[in-house]
């Protein structure tokens, strides 16, 4: 009976200290992997949205077309956010004009650092540190040629069991020169949120 | 109750409420590296028989599109419930270097019932002149005990 008491304590005292303890772990993941922690907008959703609007507007018939002598140098307009929630839509514009830049079919002018490149081009020229015959001159900047904006909404339902979100991201592309829309493109993306039974 | 008894239920409870954290099954079917215009059913890999039982490629076309590689890929179920699954294509130059090397995202992938889906790949680079594809299921680790 000891023994059996002896053995029963022993077998508690090694499930008790291999059991389940609670302590945080930090690792490295994959940042290419499909991201589920919630219903909200997520990595992988820039991802695809980025993805397949660079796919659609590199492999159209009219972008071949302004593509095929030249780079056309675009800007790019902000992202609308028309969600309800807070989105960083210049992040979606980063991951769409560097996949667009690094295809190598197009130019970019960023209007987001224009007054910081004026600043660095009025040091050349009247701080007197530079030597003005080697001072980058005003003046000599290339235009856009084309514009390309979108909009990000979206649609949310829940019940107490379920909630549904829908997002629809459209893109165009405006020639802005004789202001006709060139190419324009949707992607949606629909995730659900369920309750789940686990189940052996 | 006897001390028996009380050991044996202890341990069939202990043994169900025991959380462990296994690692999610991240192995799949999928195709070597192909060139364009090569033959791609030899090129087929599966290294994960169950979802290999469930699942097929059933058609791979390739083609340039505006000095693009563009890759048509047809995924077939052979099971009649539907699979979470995601995909990838990683694509190589003609030196059979990897370009955008960790910048492909895997793609979610929802196949409903015997459906035949075609997922599309663009290369991200005018020098790309193969690709490979892999596809696995989403497996959470927190049904795993």
């Amino acid at each position: 009976m000891k023994k059996l008491a002896l053995i029963t304590a022993m077998t508690l005292a090694v499930l008790v200290t291999t059991g389940c303890t609670n302590k945080s772990v930090v690792r490295y993941g994959d940042a290419s992997a499909v991201e589920t922690t919630d219903i909200n907008f997520g990595s992988t959703d820039l991802q695809k949205v980025a993805g397949q609007m660079t796919d659609s507007l590199l492999v159209s018939p009219v972008v071949g077309t302004l593509t095929a002598n030249t780079r056309p140098v675009i800007f790019v307009e902000s992202i609308k956010n028309k969600t309800s929630e807070h989105i960083d839509t210049e992040s979606i514009t980063d991951s769409i004009s560097t996949k667009l830049l690094r295809s190598g079919k197009f130019r970019f002018v960023d209007m987001t650092r224009v007054a910081a490149a004026r600043e660095q081009i009025q040091y050349q020229n009247t701080g007197g540190m530079v030597d003005a015959s080697k001072a980058i001159q005003f003046g000599k900047q290339v235009g856009a040629e084309y514009m390309l904006y979108g909009n990000l909404s979206s649609i949310v339902k829940s019940n107490k069991d379920k909630s549904d979100v829908y997002y629809k991201f459209t893109l165009r592309l405006m020639d802005l020169e004789s202001g006709l829309v060139e190419w324009a493109d949707e992607t949606e993306i629909r995730k659900t949120k369920e309750k789940e039974f686990v189940s052996w | 109750m006897h001390i028996k008894q009380l050991i044996f239920a202890t341990l069939i409870m202990l043994g169900l409420v025991a959380c462990k954290n296994v690692p999610p099954v991240t192995s799949g079917i999928g195709t070597e590296k192909i060139a364009h215009g090569q033959n791609y059913q030899q090129r087929l890999i599966v290294d994960n028989q169950q979802l290999a039982s469930q699942l097929f490629i059933s058609d791979i076309k390739t083609r340039m599109n505006n000095d693009f590689l563009e890759v048509n890929l047809a995924l077939t179920s052979k099971y009649e419930k539907s699979l979470a699954l995601q995909y990838q294509f990683n694509w190589f130059d003609k030196d059979g270097f990897v370009i955008e090397s960790g910048k492909n995202p895997w793609q979610a992938l929802e196949l409903h019932g015997m459906q035949t889906i075609n997922v599309k790949g663009l290369a991200p680079s005018r020098n790309a002149a193969s690709y490979s594809f892999y596809v696995r299921e989403v497996n959470e680790k927190f049904y795993k005990f």
